[in-house]
C-alpha cells in the first residue's frame, strides 16, 4: 500500500487509512482538528461513543461519554493490568492474577495500590472510574518514560512496562499533591495501550528545554519523565490573621506535561 | 455593518463573522432554550470562545469542567478564590487581597483573602465539579448577589463586597437551638460602580435564568440558587404538605423554600448540595411565609 496516501494521527502519529473517522491506535478523530488555547494547551482527543481501539491482536472500544467505559477484547494470549477498584465488569472467562511489584511495604505505606492486577485472554472486561472525566490514550514510542500521578491510570495493556518512581524532594512530597510515589510506564518495542482517567477535562502543553508553568498540584495528571517537577510556596499573608500559602507545583521542560480541570484540592495550611 | 445583541448579556458586537459574543462568549447561532415555564437555559459557551475584557480576554477551554484561561495584558488583573487556580505563567504576579471583616468571613467559613492576579501573562481557573462556566457582565451601576462559594473569578473593574443573606431559621430539640442558613449566612455581593467589568461563575450541573417582573414571586431550592440581580428579594417559605403526622417531626413533614421577588434575574443550578434541615421543632426565623396543605 502507498504509504504517502496516509493520514497521520496529530495525537500518537499513528498512519491511518484515508476516510478512517477515528485513528485505529489511539481513538483520537482524525477529521477534527486540533484544538488548542492561546495559551499552548492542547485538548485531548474528545473520543466519540463506541470508538474502538487496537493493540496487540485485542480491541479497547469507549462506550459513552459523560464518565466512559473502557471495554477491552481480549485476544488469547493478550493481557492488561490496572487498579482492582476501576473493574466494572468481565465475563467469566477472563482470567484474573497479581502482577508481583517489588517494594510491597513502602507502596502500602504511600498509600499507592499494593497490588496491580492482571486480567488474561480470551474475554470481554471493563473498565471505570467514580467521576465525570475523559480518557486518555497516551501514546509512548519506544525508550520513552511517563510518569502519572497516582490513582490516574485507568489501564495498561502487557507490552508498557510498570514501575513507580520516587518524589524527590521532602516539600514535593508533602504538597506536591503526587505523595511519595509516581506510577511510572515505559514503552516496549511493540505497541501498546495506555489509559488514563482525567477527572473534568484533560489538556496537553509541550515545555521546550527549560520552559516552565506553574500548576496546581492536585490538577496534574501526567508528564514526560524528562519534565522536572518542584513544588514553590507562594505567601498569601493578611497581617493579623496570618493568611495562608499557595503551593504549586513549577513544570520545566522539555516534554509533556498533562492537566485535569477537575483536580484533587490538597489544603496546604 | 449590522449589529449583534447578545440575547444573554445584552452587549452589542459587530455581527461579522461572529461565532460566539465577546462580552459573555455565548453562541450567536443557537435559538434560545426557553422551558415553557420560562427558565431560560444558560447557552453552553463554544469550546474555546474568548471573552474580551479591555486589551485583555478569557478563553474558555473544555466541555464537563471548563477552564478559564485569562490572558491578562499588563496592568490588566483579576481576583479569585485562591484554591480555583489551575495553572499560571511564572510571569503572573500573585498577591493577596485583604477583605473587611476578616473575623466575620472566617466563623462563616468564607475564604480570608482574595487573590490578586497582575499581568502580563496567563492565569487559568477551574472548579472541582463538573458544570457551566457563568460568565455575568457586569454593566455600570450593576450589580448582582451570588452565593457563597459560588464565585470564580472577576476582573478588576469589578468591586467585591459581602453582607448577612438574612435567611435563617431555627430549630429546637431539647435544650439545645441549632440556627441554619440555607442561601448561607453571607452572601457576595459584585457591582460595577464605574466602569464595565466581567464576573465568572461556576454553576454545578446546567444554569437556568429567569426574568421576575415587579412583584412577581417565585419558590425556589435555597442552595439551587446561583445569582440573583440585588433588586430581588429573598424570604423563606415553610411548606407543610397534607397528611403528616404532626406529632412526628420527620425533615418530610416541611419543605423549606426561598421565595424570591421581582423585579430582576434569578438563576438557578441544577446541582445543588443537600439542604440541612434535620427537621426538629421550629423556634424562630427570619421573616418568612408559610403554607399548609390539608
Amino acid at each position: 500500500m502507498d504509504t504517502g496516501t496516509r493520514v497521520e494521527c496529530q495525537w500518537c502519529k499513528a498512519q491511518n487509512t484515508p476516510g478512517t473517522p477515528n485513528c485505529y491506535t489511539c481513538g483520537a478523530p482524525l477529521d477534527v482538528r486540533n484544538v488548542v488555547s492561546d495559551s499552548g494547551w492542547r485538548e485531548a482527543p474528545r473520543l466519540r461513543d463506541m470508538t474502538e481501539i487496537h493493540f496487540s491482536q485485542s480491541t479497547c472500544q469507549v462506550e459513552g461519554e459523560i464518565v466512559p467505559v473502557a471495554e477491552i477484547t481480549l485476544a488469547p494470549g493478550d493481557w492488561i493490568y490496572f487498579e482492582h477498584h476501576v473493574m466494572l465488569w468481565k465475563d467469566e472467562s477472563v482470567g484474573m492474577s497479581v502482577m508481583p511489584l517489588g517494594g510491597g511495604m513502602k507502596r502500602a505505606f504511600a498509600g499507592m495500590p499494593f497490588i496491580i492486577t492482571v486480567a488474561q485472554g480470551p474475554g470481554r472486561i471493563a473498565f471505570s472510574r467514580d467521576a465525570t472525566g475523559e480518557l486518555v490514550v497516551l501514546p509512548i514510542h519506544p525508550d520513552q518514560e511517563l510518569d502519572v500521578r497516582e490513582h490516574a491510570f485507568l489501564l495498561a495493556s502487557h507490552s508498557i512496562g510498570y514501575s513507580y518512581t520516587r518524589v524527590k524532594g521532602l516539600k514535593n512530597i508533602l504538597f506536591g499533591g503526587q505523595g511519595m510515589f509516581m506510577d511510572r510506564f515505559v514503552a516496549g518495542n511493540e505497541q501498546g495501550l495506555l489509559l488514563l482517567h482525567g477527572y473534568g477535562n484533560v489538556f496537553e502543553r509541550t515545555l521546550g528545554p527549560g520552559e516552565s508553568v506553574l500548576l496546581e498540584p492536585g490538577g496534574f495528571l501526567y508528564k514526560d519523565a524528562s519534565v522536572g517537577m518542584d513544588v514553590e510556596t507562594q505567601r498569601l499573608s493578611t497581617g493579623l490573621f496570618g493568611g495562608g500559602g499557595m503551593n504549586l507545583a513549577r513544570m520545566t521542560g522539555p516534554g509533556r506535561v498533562g492537566i485535569q480541570s477537575m483536580y484533587v484540592h490538597h489544603h496546604t495550611e | 455593518m449590522a449589529a449583534y445583541t447578545c440575547r444573554w448579556c445584552r452587549a452589542t458586537a459587530d455581527a461579522a463573522d461572529l461565532v460566539s459574543c465577546p462580552t459573555c462568549g455565548a453562541p450567536v447561532d443557537v435559538r434560545d432554550q426557553v422551558s415553557r415555564s420560562g427558565w431560560y437555559e444558560l447557552p453552553a459557551v463554544p469550546d474555546m470562545a474568548r471573552l474580551q475584557f479591555g486589551r485583555s480576554y478569557c478563553q474558555i477551554e473544555g466541555a464537563y469542567v471548563p477552564v478559564a484561561d485569562f490572558n491578562l495584558a499588563a496592568g490588566d488583573g483579576v481576583y479569585f478564590t485562591h484554591h480555583v487556580l489551575l495553572w499560571k505563567d511564572p510571569s503572573v504576579a500573585i498577591a493577596p487581597m485583604a477583605l473587611a471583616g476578616g473575623w466575620s468571613r472566617m466563623f462563616a467559613g468564607l475564604p480570608l483573602i482574595m487573590t490578586d492576579a497582575h499581568g502580563p501573562g496567563h492565569v487559568a481557573f477551574s472548579r472541582d465539579a463538573p458544570g457551566e462556566l457563568v460568565p455575568v457582565p457586569l454593566q455600570a451601576g450593576m450589580s448582582v448577589d451570588v452565593r457563597e462559594h459560588i464565585f470564580m473569578a472577576a476582573t478588576n473593574q469589578v468591586r467585591y463586597d459581602w453582607f448577612q443573606s438574612g435567611v435563617w431559621f431555627q430549630t429546637r430539640q431539647g435544650d439545645d437551638t441549632e440556627t441554619h442558613y440555607p442561601v448561607g449566612r453571607y452572601v457576595d455581593r459584585f457591582s460595577a460602580p464605574g466602569q464595565p467589568g466581567l464576573l465568572l461563575l461556576h454553576a454545578a450541573g446546567n444554569a437556568f435564568i429567569r426574568q421576575l417582573s415587579s412583584g412577581e414571586s417565585m419558590l425556589v431550592k435555597p442552595t439551587a440558587l446561583l445569582f440573583k440581580d440585588s433588586t430581588v428579594q429573598m424570604y423563606l417559605h415553610f411548606e407543610h404538605p397534607s397528611g403528616t403526622w404532626r406529632s412526628w417531626r420527620s425533615w418530610g413533614e416541611r419543605f423549606v423554600w426561598l421565595r424570591l421577588t421581582g423585579p430582576g434575574r434569578v438563576a438557578v443550578h441544577s446541582a445543588y448540595d443537600r439542604l440541612e434541615d434535620p427537621g426538629n421543632t421550629l423556634a424562630g426565623s427570619s421573616p418568612a411565609t408559610r403554607w399548609q396543605w390539608t
